[in-house]
């Protein structure tokens, strides 16, 4: 499918690579960000990855619309060659079950397997970061082995605790704030996925990769303690090439 | 020492020209509901015109200096006054310590911009003063203001230089039906013609769910061709959601950065005064016009801007 330019108002165009959702198209996305931000285009002032668009955000008093769309095509065609560069993994630690993760055996049910077997099924595998949205830091992950069968909850709840990890089918969500939600919670994080006070506020960015580590009670509030101190490094190395 | 907040009103934030760069990550840009009046205020206190200012709602503060400065209201008309004396607005008006500013209520418009010369003494959080309610970011503690509350100013000024020269005419904003002007896309295409023909030739009305993230159209259901799910993309300033039921949702300052319902269209930058100026249960219409015009319209703003900063010496 070719490259579709959308208009989003006098000041935003929407460049789309295609409509499914897939790691490929994603990282062509990616890599129109990489380039405009390694390269940046006078007049464009900010850009936003989602699944399989770019938005791209610009003063119409520095560049034209028509004007604006050449300059892509032309990036895009220098992008032919280029790779999408280094992909990192970074350690998510996970209480699972508990008063912090309700859902837990519903879903194990839902799944006709045992909680041990569930926690397998969601921590074996790596998540993908498409994009962050929604709310400040909260990213839209994916795996891509083993989906659970079960999709949203019949009736949403009206405020579940940040730091709440919730699932349907291949998606796992991290919640970065209290907020309304319909999925299942398997569990919760002591790791901060967004914290206003840090000079980075934010755990993740869009092409990262997620691996949920299991954590016992006790390691969950010692990790705790340590992130609030600002002691917490966050455990990320590289992903093999596959 | 800059103002005392003896009642903060109902809604009164701190706003600059708004949080940028940051929507990559979820993070929505706030800033002024009402731009054009919130730059006029600025460049009349003689700021830099995206300078933190107040941005107060429907029943305005009531402030007491508590060091002399030079201010500016624009935007909506609150009827302001200065120890209960009516005071102009779109001028540069000198107060003293002592004084306390009042608002008498909505004679037109609903939305009013205080900029104080030299401008406000707030934290800038991720390059921004502006305040996000939804995420409590930014401006005073996240919040609107509230009694006791104590902004302090940067560098106020007694007077400004050509105190004369700053006024001008007020703008006076739609009180029975706005109109606005807007280009489609980027989802025109997920529409029917008939949903499309709705959208453009059906007024609706102005609903009660409208805050500072978005405004809710009431009207016939504008159709879609399929459910008007899409892949979640990037949102921008004006942009007309609209979701399965086909109730639009034009979205505003505190909006998402990303959606995943069809868009329509997206309201022209100069028309959105109109509609963050005008009060739920106001008729609402839409007009189609072209992207050209649109850029055009807005280049011809930001010249009109230029051209007051010029005639007051600042740049």
């Amino acid at each position: 499918m070719a490259v579709r330019f959308l208009v989003a108002g006098d000041k935003a165009v929407s460049v789309e690579f295609g409509s499914e959702i897939s790691l490929e198209l994603n990282a062509r996305v990616r890599m129109l960000q990489k380039e405009l931000q390694d390269n940046p285009l006078p007049g464009v002032t900010e850009t936003v990855p989602t699944y399989s668009s770019l938005i791209v955000h610009y003063r119409p008093e520095m560049i034209r619309y028509r004007e604006l769309v050449k300059e892509l095509e032309k990036r895009m065609e220098r992008m032919a060659g280029v790779t999408v560069g280094t992909e990192y993994i970074k350690e998510v630690p996970v209480l699972y079950g508990g008063t912090l993760g309700p859902d837990l055996e519903y879903c194990a049910e839902l799944e006709h397997v045992s909680t041990e077997e569930l926690i397998r099924m969601h921590s074996e595998h790596d998540y993908y970061v498409y994009m962050l949205g929604f709310a400040p830091g909260h990213p839209y992950m994916a795996r891509f082995e083993e989906p659970f069968h079960f999709k949203r909850r019949e009736s949403p709840r009206v405020r579940i605790p940040g730091r709440s990890i919730v699932v349907q089918q291949n998606l796992s969500d991290l919640i970065p704030f209290e907020q309304p939600c319909g999925w299942n919670i398997i569990g919760s994080t002591p790791l901060d996925i967004c914290n206003f006070a840090k000079e980075d506020p934010f755990l993740l960015q869009a092409g990262d990769w997620v691996k949920h580590i299991p954590i016992t009670e006790k390691e969950y509030e010692l990790i705790r303690r340590d992130v609030e101190n600002g002691t917490y490094r966050v455990k990320t190395y590289e992903k093999a090439v596959q | 020492m800059g103002i005392f907040v003896e009642d903060g009103g109902i809604l009164t934030t701190v706003q600059d020209e708004g949080r940028f760069g940051y929507q990559q990550y979820g993070v929505s840009p706030a800033g002024p509901m009402d731009s054009r009046s919130f730059y006029l205020a600025n460049i009349l206190a003689g700021n830099d015109k995206g300078e933190g200012a107040l941005e107060i709602s429907f029943m305005g503060p009531k402030l007491r200096f508590r060091k002399g400065n030079v201010i500016a209201i624009t935007g909506g008309d609150l009827s302001p006054r200065i120890n209960g004396a009516e005071i102009p607005m779109y001028q540069a008006v000198a107060v003293e310590e002592g004084d306390v500013l009042s608002f008498g209520g909505m004679k037109n418009g609903c939305r009013g911009y205080i900029a104080f010369a030299g401008g406000l003494d707030v934290p800038v959080i991720m390059g921004s003063k502006s305040t996000l309610l939804r995420n409590k970011l930014g401006g005073i503690e996240g919040r609107k203001l509230r009694q006791g509350d104590v902004i302090g100013f940067t560098d106020p000024r007694p007077v400004l230089p050509d105190m004369e020269k700053r006024k001008i005419p007020q703008e006076i904003f739609p009180t029975k039906e706005v109109v606005l002007r807007v280009v489609t896309g980027p989802q025109d295409d997920e529409f029917t013609e008939r949903g499309l023909k709705n959208f453009f030739w059906h007024s609706g009305v102005i609903s009660n769910e409208y805050d500072r993230m978005g405004c809710r159209v009431e009207c016939d259901p504008i159709e879609h061709k399929g459910d008007g799910n899409i892949n979640t993309d990037g949102i921008s300033l004006g942009s007309i959601q609209v979701p399965t039921n086909g109730k639009p949702i034009i979205m505003l300052a505190d909006r998402q950065s990303t959606g995943g319902y069809a868009k329509i269209g997206t309201v022209v930058t100069v028309d959105l005064p109109l509609l963050t100026q005008s009060m739920p249960g106001m008729k609402i219409r839409f007009i189609r016009v072209s992207l050209d015009l649109a850029q055009d319209l807005y280049i011809r703003q930001l010249n009109m801007l230029k051209a007051l900063e010029e005639k007051l010496g600042q740049n």
